[in-house]
């Protein structure tokens, strides 16, 4: 079963391919089971959107950051995010920051590898084993083998790795899609140290807050994040040299 | 362990003058890849070639939590990479720092399942590698 939806300004790609394990009666073939799990995907992802969204004026993120919400009456699911977001600005001495002076208390960063890592927790917990979940680009896979590929920098339609991966998520950051909109928090500035920057890790959390920390790091991203417990990297340099972690599985 | 990591850095930053006057580095056994997640600090540049990898064994450091010794990849005279050879076997301590492959930024079209990128606009979604792995799957 494959459902391609737009939601929070980019495509998200889901894949399931159990087998013998149908729900209801699915008329896709395999996975066709599962399309009340698929709709609970999309029905969270809409959701999140709404509330975690600082383009929407009247989110939870835009009230907070207009300081109209309190700390204390957060949401417990923002207060989570909040939490993750000091997490990584902590370990990245203020490199990666979600508020930076003279622009919008913006956590989209983490909210997106969050919200999509508990959208494949829905799918599991519907008793799917083996999907695909692509949100603009970061990718969480269970089940595997999966082959997912990591674009090259500078070719739209190639990549640049192979990756085999089973049971776990891979995030990348780059300038190309969206151009310099990773600031460096120490600076203020735009990062220019790397053109891409990819992480696998066990969760997407991870992987995508890790891939925007270590982008925000620029040249020394790549070591960093290879250092956080976990992680693999995959780094294409501004020089266009590759810096990886030896145990990242390539295909 | 946390108290400990300041002595190792101390120690990383003890052997760049170690490399510079001692350029024979020796080997060293790498008795357990237990390591801690140490930050990589750059020293400053100087004239030597950027390029060239050394790899520098730090002296044991005897510590309440016991021995730590650290090894050093210097890509000239910047630290390229830290690894852990002696570490006390503890929760806190069982992941490395890996020393980083370079390699060459090559082009491929391989079958892939899916595609990881940075985000995509959903504008640009329909030019999209992953549009055309979506559109032939369906």
């Amino acid at each position: 079963m494959r459902r391609v939806e737009h939601v929070m300004g980019f495509p998200v790609s889901l894949r399931i391919d159990d087998e013998g394990e149908v729900r209801d009666e699915g008329a896709e073939g395999d996975g066709g089971g599962f399309r009340a799990a698929a709709d609970a995907v999309f029905a969270w992802l809409h959701e999140a959107d709404a509330r975690f969204s600082p383009f929407l004026p009247q989110s939870e993120v835009s009230r907070y950051g207009r300081g109209e919400v309190a700390y204390g009456a957060l949401s417990a699911d923002l207060a989570e995010v909040l939490g993750l977001c000091e997490e990584y600005r902590a370990a990245t001495g203020g490199a990666f920051d979600v508020r930076l002076p003279g622009r919008e208390f913006d956590p989209c960063a983490v909210v997106k590898g969050w919200s999509v890592q508990r959208a494949a927790g829905l799918l599991a917990a519907a008793g799917a084993r083996r999907f695909c979940l692509n949100a603009g680009g970061d990718v969480v896979a269970a089940g595997g083998p999966w082959r997912v590929g990591i674009r090259h920098p500078e070719r739209a339609d190639q990549v640049c790795a192979v990756l085999t991966v089973t049971d776990a998520a891979v995030a990348t950051s780059g300038r190309y899609e969206r151009g310099d909109h990773i600031l460096d928090g120490r600076t203020g500035r735009p990062v220019t140290g790397l053109l891409s920057l990819t992480v696998l890790a066990p969760t997407l959390t991870e992987a995508d807050a890790t891939a925007t920390a270590a982008f925000a790091l620029g040249a020394e991203g790549p070591a960093w994040a290879a250092a956080r417990p976990g992680c693999e990297v995959f780094a294409v340099d501004a020089g266009r040299s590759v810096i990886r972690t030896p145990g990242l599985p390539l295909a | 362990m946390k108290r400990a990591v300041p002595v190792l850095l101390l120690t990383v930053a003890g052997l760049v003058p170690v490399w510079r006057y001692q350029p024979s580095a020796g080997t060293a056994d790498a008795a357990r890849p237990a390591s801690t997640p140490s930050a990589v600090p750059s020293s400053p540049s100087s004239a030597s070639s950027p390029s060239s990898l050394r790899v520098v064994p730090g002296t044991a450091v005897d510590t309440v939590k016991g021995v730590f010794q650290v090894e050093v990849t210097f890509r000239g005279d910047r630290i390229a990479a830290v690894r852990m050879l002696q570490a006390p076997h503890h929760p806190q301590t069982r992941w490395a720092v890996p020393e980083l492959v370079t390699e060459t930024l090559k082009a491929q079209s391989a079958h892939i399942d899916s595609v990881s990128g940075a985000t995509i606009t959903s504008q640009g979604y329909k030019e999209s590698l992953q549009a055309a792995i979506d559109a032939k799957a369906s």
